[in-house]
C-alpha cells in the first residue's frame, strides 16, 4: 500500500477509476483536475478527514486496488459522530479569501459579458480590455503575487500541491492573453472560448483555494508565522497603496450595475 | 446552583480521566519580569517585535501544559478582569505594545466564566485604538483545563 500512497492520484485514478469514485464521496474531487501529479498520501492528508473517515477510505481505496487481499475493516463507532468543521482563517489568509470575493463577483457576470459580446454588432473592446485589466491587475498582481511571493513561501513551494496551484495560474495568464487577441482582432470566438474557459478554471482554483488548501496552510502556520504573513501582505498592500483595490471595487460595482440594467431591460 | 460562575465553588478532585504522565521534568518557559500588567512595561526590550501572551491570572494555573504549548517563545502579561483596578491602563499599554513595541501578535488567553471574557474586550479595545494592526487570537480554557476554542479575533 505504501507504493501507492506514493503514486500520483491521476495514474491511480486512470488505472482504478473505483478510486476516483470513492474519493469524490469524501468531498475529494481529483477526478477533474487537469493536472493530477499529487501523490495520493498528499490528497489525503491535505483534506483534514476525522481519523475515522480517513481509516475507512484507506481502507475502501485498498479494497479497491487490491480486491483479493485480506484487509481488516476498521470499526466505526457511528456514535461519534464528529462535528461538521468550521473552517476558520488566520488573519492574513481571511484578507485573501474576502479578495476572492471581488474576483468571484467578476467570474458571475462572464456569462452577461459573454451574451453581450455575443450580441453586439462590433466588439466592445473598451469593456474586454477592462475586464483583461482587473482580471491582470487586481487577481493576478494584487492577490495572486502575494500568494506566490508570501503564502506559498511558508510551505514547501515545490510541493504538487502548489505546483498545481501555480500551474493553474499559469493556464489562466494564457487564456487571458488569448481574450485580448480576440479583443485586438474583434474575434469573438475566440473571446468567447478564452473568458470561459478562465471562469472555470478560477471558479474550481478559488474553490480548492478557499476549502482546502488555505486550510491546510493555516493549519502548519505558527502563531510567530501568521504574524510574520500579516506584515508581510500589509507591507505588499501599502505598496500598491489603499486606491488600487477601492479602484477595482468600483469596476465591479459599475459592471453589476450595466448588466443587472441589461438584463432587466 | 447559582451565583458568579467566576467564583461558584467546584471540586475536581475525584477526576479519574488524567492522561499523560509525570515524568521527565518541564522547563519554565518565562524569560523576563515581571509579568504582571500593572507593573510591566511596553518598553522593556522583551516586548519589542515579539508574539505577546496575555493571560488571566487562573489560566496557567488550569492549563497543564502552559509553559509547553502557550508560553513558550512567548512574552507575557497577566491580569485578572474581575478584581483588577485601573484597567484602563491595560487598554494602552496593550495599544502601546502594538504601536510602540511593535509586537508581532497578540494571543488572549482567558478562562470561560463571563467575567473573564473582560479580558478579551480589553485587548480587543487596545488593538482597536492602535494604528499598527496585528492578529489577535482568543483562546478559551474550560475549568478543568481543557481547550474550549482558539480562534483568530
Amino acid at each position: 500500500m505504501d507504493k501507492v500512497l506514493n503514486k500520483e492520484i491521476k495514474q491511480i485514478i486512470d488505472t482504478y477509476p473505483e478510486v476516483g469514485r470513492i474519493l469524490d464521496e469524501y468531498g475529494i474531487g481529483c477526478v477533474p483536475c487537469s493536472v493530477g501529479s499529487c501523490l495520493l498520501k498528499d490528497v489525503v492528508g491535505i483534506h483534514n478527514l476525522d481519523p475515522q473517515q480517513e481509516a475507512t477510505l484507506m481502507y475502501r481505496i485498498e479494497k479497491a486496488i487490491y480486491p483479493e487481499r485480506n484487509v481488516s475493516e476498521p470499526k466505526v463507532d457511528l456514535t461519534k459522530k464528529s462535528a461538521p468543521k468550521k473552517i476558520s482563517y488566520s488573519p492574513p489568509v481571511k484578507k485573501l479569501v474576502d479578495e476572492h470575493v471581488l474576483i468571484k463577483r467578476l467570474l458571475a457576470l462572464i456569462p452577461s459579458i459573454v451574451e453581450y459580446v455575443e450580441t453586439s454588432i462590433k466588439v466592445d473592446k473598451d469593456l474586454v480590455l477592462k475586464c483583461v485589466d482587473f482580471i491582470r491587475t487586481y487577481a493576478d498582481k494584487y492577490h495572486h503575487m502575494k500568494e506566490e511571493d508570501i503564502l506559498f513561501k511558508y510551505v514547501d513551494d515545490k510541493a504538487e500541491i502548489i505546483q498545481v496551484m501555480f500551474k493553474d495560474h499559469d493556464i489562466g495568464r494564457g487564456h487571458i492573453r488569448q481574450v485580448v487577441e480576440g479583443a485586438e482582432k474583434g474575434n469573438k470566438a475566440q473571446i468567447k472560448e478564452h473568458i470561459l474557459a478562465y471562469r472555470d478554471l478560477l471558479t474550481q482554483h478559488i474553490k480548492k483555494e478557499d476549502e482546502i488548501l488555505y486550510p491546510w496552510i493555516d493549519r502548519q502556520l505558527s502563531v510567530t508565522q501568521v504574524g510574520e504573513m500579516f506584515r508581510k501582505c500589509n507591507e505588499a498592500d501599502a505598496s500598491v497603496g489603499d486606491e488600487l483595490p477601492r479602484k477595482y471595487e468600483r469596476f465591479i460595482v459599475e459592471l453589476e450595475e450595466k448588466f443587472l440594467q441589461e438584463v432587466t431591460k | 446552583m447559582s451565583g458568579c460562575p467566576g467564583s461558584r465553588t467546584m471540586d475536581f478532585s475525584e477526576k479519574t480521566n488524567q492522561e499523560g504522565n509525570d515524568s521527565g521534568k518541564r522547563p519554565s518557559q518565562l524569560r523576563q519580569w515581571p509579568i504582571q500588567m500593572h507593573l510591566v512595561s511596553p518598553q522593556a526590550p522583551y516586548f519589542q517585535g515579539k508574539d505577546v501572551l496575555l493571560a488571566a491570572d487562573c489560566a496557567a494555573f488550569a492549563l497543564g501544559d502552559f509553559h509547553k504549548d502557550y508560553l513558550k517563545g512567548k512574552s507575557i502579561g497577566i491580569a485578572c478582569p474581575k478584581l483588577d483596578s485601573d484597567q484602563e491602563v491595560y487598554v494602552e499599554k496593550i495599544k502601546s505594545l502594538i504601536d510602540d513595541a511593535k509586537i508581532n501578535t497578540l494571543t488572549v488567553i482567558i478562562m470561560q466564566v463571563p467575567c473573564c471574557f473582560g479580558l478579551a474586550q480589553i485587548a480587543k479595545e487596545g488593538a482597536e485604538k492602535a494604528s499598527r494592526k496585528i492578529p489577535v487570537k482568543q483562546v478559551v480554557v474550560g475549568l478543568e483545563g481543557n481547550i474550549l476554542s482558539e480562534e483568530w479575533i
